[in-house]
């Protein structure tokens, strides 16, 4: 099973998706596919932005011996 | 009272001091200070009225001292088998402004001198940081900004935290086994040294040689949030990177999820106008073809017409009958005498006989 990406990984995918739209590999036919597959992806981010939280774990070593 | 031998009388001396003050904590100006054999390190540790002679190792001796520095030393007592009274120290810190002042300028001098602030020692944030190790006190203030700008700013990422003293004799000690920890698992990318603003007493504490040496020489990238923006501590000069406060090091640790948010907005905004615009490219593309082979068109209806209009004029100035108007008339038949021929004019047809043929001269 595919590891799930972090934040930070699904936007370094955006970015390289938007970067395809405004290259030389930029094809008309291929356009719409690329884009609803970037919204789907920049959607996806906008959720995670929202709902994700950070896991705050105290640790239970004591330093002061 | 039975009568004891004089070790045996300093056994039961040292044990109930040790008893009584098993850990003294004094404040006092230093005099007399020298080190012997490069291993033992004497010192008097006094005020106005009196004096307590102070033993220790140099190799637990993390602050450089000099005569008349105000410090705060931790130790014990003790009697040596002299019979001479000793303290027997084991932490030093300077207290008040001059005497931290100075022992942070040594200090300074001689690490820097060692190169270890040099910038090309310095790392950078790993990329996709996840994972961060936090040494702090869990009480402190700083502590709690940090977590609160944390968790406003980003999300997805697992944090340990290594509960530990921030100020004061027993911290360096303390840090520095969190710092070992964090080492020793490799499981977090970066480590936050954080702790809020405080007196020039309460951040002494970072400037402990073998704690900036412990900094320094992390495996995993250290950020160090330590006070605030005007305090400087050793610890910030040798870590990784270095946040004027706790708070500051959440906001360089993150990004902001809601500029992230308006980033993504835009950047989709853009894209999509970017297809519409190659789309409007691709549609002006071709309507200037079919201009163009409109035109073309246009201009070979033209030629066509000018050419048959050229045509009809010649047409015209060749038919016979616009020169027979002009009085001519059209002979047709056999030139000999005698013979009949035909005559046309404009207006008639006639049969006429040829009388005589002569040639033109």
């Amino acid at each position: 099973m595919a590891e799930k990406k972090s934040l930070n990984q699904k936007i370094a995918a955006l970015d390289t998706e938007v970067e395809w739209f405004y290259s030389d590999d930029f094809k008309l036919e291929e356009a719409t596919e690329k884009y609803k597959k970037a919204i789907k992806l920049a959607k996806e981010i906008e959720q995670d932005l929202s709902d994700l939280q950070n896991e705050i774990q105290v640790l239970s070593e004591d330093f002061s011996k | 009272m039975e009568a004891i031998t004089p070790t045996e009388f300093l056994n039961v001396v040292n044990q109930t001091l040790e008893y009584a003050y098993s850990s003294v904590t004094i404040v006092g100006e230093v005099a007399s200070f020298k080190v012997n054999q490069g291993k033992w390190v004497f010192f008097d540790l006094k005020d106005e009225e009196s004096s307590v002679g102070c033993f220790m190792t140099l190799w637990s001796l993390r602050q450089p001292l000099e005569d008349g520095m105000k410090i705060m030393v931790r130790g014990v007592p003790k009697v040596t088998k002299w019979g001479k009274f000793s303290f027997t120290v084991t932490a030093v810190q300077p207290v008040g402004e001059g005497s931290l002042k100075k022992a942070y300028e040594l200090l300074k001098k001689k690490l820097t001198a060692e190169g270890l602030f040099d910038a090309a020692k310095k790392r950078s944030l790993p990329e996709d940081l996840t994972r961060i190790g936090v040494i702090s006190s869990t009480q402190a203030a700083g502590y709690a900004d940090f977590i609160k700008i944390l968790n406003a700013r980003w999300g997805g990422m697992k944090v340990q935290v290594a509960h530990t003293q921030v100020q004061g004799l027993d911290a360096p000690d303390q840090i520095m086994r969190a710092l070992q920890y964090f080492n020793e698992r490799s499981e977090v990318q970066v480590i936050a040294i954080l702790r809020g603003g405080g007196s020039a007493d309460d951040l002494a504490c970072f400037n402990d040689e073998a704690l900036v040496r412990a900094v320094a020489s992390s495996k995993i990238p250290v950020i160090c949030g330590i006070g605030h923006e005007v305090d400087e501590s050793l610890c910030d000069l040798a870590c990784d990177i270095r946040a004027s406060t706790p708070s500051n090091a959440a906001e360089m640790l993150t990004r902001d999820r809601t500029a992230e948010k308006a980033k993504l907005i835009r950047t989709m905004e853009q894209t999509g106008q970017r297809v519409l615009q190659e789309i409007g490219r691709v549609k002006a593309a071709n309507n200037d073809k079919m201009q163009q082979m409109w035109q073309k068109l246009q201009r070979e209806c033209t030629n066509l017409q000018k050419t048959l209009e050229q045509k009809q004029k010649m047409l015209k100035i060749l038919n016979p009958e616009n020169v027979l108007k002009q009085g001519y008339a059209i002979v047709a038949g056999t030139i000999n005498p005698g013979s009949v021929v035909k005559i046309t004019t404009f207006k008639n047809e006639i049969e006429a006989e040829i009388k005589k043929v002569k040639e033109r001269k």
